[in-house]
């Protein structure tokens, strides 16, 4: 029986349902007897109370203070935050420049294939050139090449 | 500048003791609640141009005052309420929810800190500021049924709990 009375008291804390809310209003509403001597005691405890002296003052000097720039907001942030940001920083770097040597890397790789390209196109030309001499001069002499 | 310094400290002036009651209640704690209540203060003055009216302002003070504190005792992490088993002294609750006599000024700061901080905050609206569960609701963004449950459970657990503390005050004084 105990064991069950704390369960309760326990689910106290636990957020409830919309239905038990819709259920829990409603008794709200019907303004139990035995809370209005509490409730009233309540609204007389729960005045206002006064800041500490020189509350007022301390919020104006503050105010007063411009406004940091962002650099001066970054340098005070938590340690922790600044880490982070110094790692993303670090991290974006990083990635930035390894991206602008891969393509550096690629631009060059593909101008060296361009290049045996044309020597290549530039061997075949010669070769054939010195092909076409080759058969005149064989023409020349009066030499017939078979088919 | 976008208020003046005389209107600025015109405003602390007129609601200082309402922001600080507020912070106070919430975070169960006097350095945390001059914090927020400053806080409160200056993000009045960035925004005091957009406001218009004293009830618009009195508003706009109360919710960022709660949404500031809550904050504060989230980012504390450790919130300040009491154990389950205060609240299953069954026998206590009974003689001293007979007497009828709770006297809670006494002991108000301690009863408040024993509510989950769910409860807490509609109880210092309605109690404090005597705001109705529907202006409650909205300032909370929560269904009204929802602050109307809040409010009864926590009035059921601070009469409980009033009665136990105050009988533990009586006995220490005599």
């Amino acid at each position: 029986m105990k064991q069950f009375e704390f369960d309760n008291e326990m689910n106290e804390f636990e957020p409830e349902s919309f239905e038990n809310a819709e259920l829990e209003s409603a008794d709200f509403e019907r303004a139990d007897p035995e809370n209005i001597q509490f409730e009233a005691e309540l609204t007389l405890a729960m005045g206002h109370v006064d800041p500490p002296s020189g509350f007022a003052d301390r919020v104006l000097a503050q105010a007063a203070v411009p406004q940091q720039p962002m650099s001066a907001k970054v340098l005070m942030m938590p340690r922790r935050v600044q880490t982070w940001v110094g790692s993303a920083v670090a991290a974006a770097l990083l990635i930035g420049a390894f991206g602008i040597q891969q393509q550096h890397e690629r631009r060059q790789r593909e101008e060296a294939a361009r290049e045996q390209q044309q020597q290549l196109e530039l061997a075949l030309q010669i070769a054939g050139e010195t092909l076409a001499n080759v058969r005149a001069q064989v023409q020349d002499a009066g030499i017939r090449l078979g088919d | 500048m976008a208020i003046a310094d005389g209107e600025f400290r015109r405003l602390i002036d007129t609601h200082q003791r309402m922001v600080f009651s507020i912070a106070l209640r919430v975070t169960g704690d006097h350095p945390t609640a001059e914090e927020v209540a400053q806080d409160v203060f200056l993000s009045l003055h960035r925004n005091a141009e957009k406001l218009a009216g004293e009830d618009h302002i009195r508003y706009w003070l109360r919710r960022v005052a709660v949404h500031r504190a809550t904050d504060a005792i989230r980012r504390r992490s450790v919130r300040p309420e009491s154990g389950a088993e205060e609240w299953s002294e069954e026998q206590s609750i009974r003689d001293g929810a007979a007497s009828g006599n709770y006297a809670i000024a006494a002991r108000l700061d301690e009863l408040l800190r024993g509510l989950p901080e769910a409860l807490r905050v509609p109880v210092v609206l309605r109690y404090q500021e005597e705001m109705m569960p529907e202006e409650i609701a909205a300032m909370l963004g929560q269904p009204v049924a929802t602050v109307k449950s809040h409010l009864q459970r926590a009035l059921k657990l601070l009469r409980r709990k009033a009665s136990v503390t105050m009988k533990e005050y009586v006995r220490e004084a005599i």
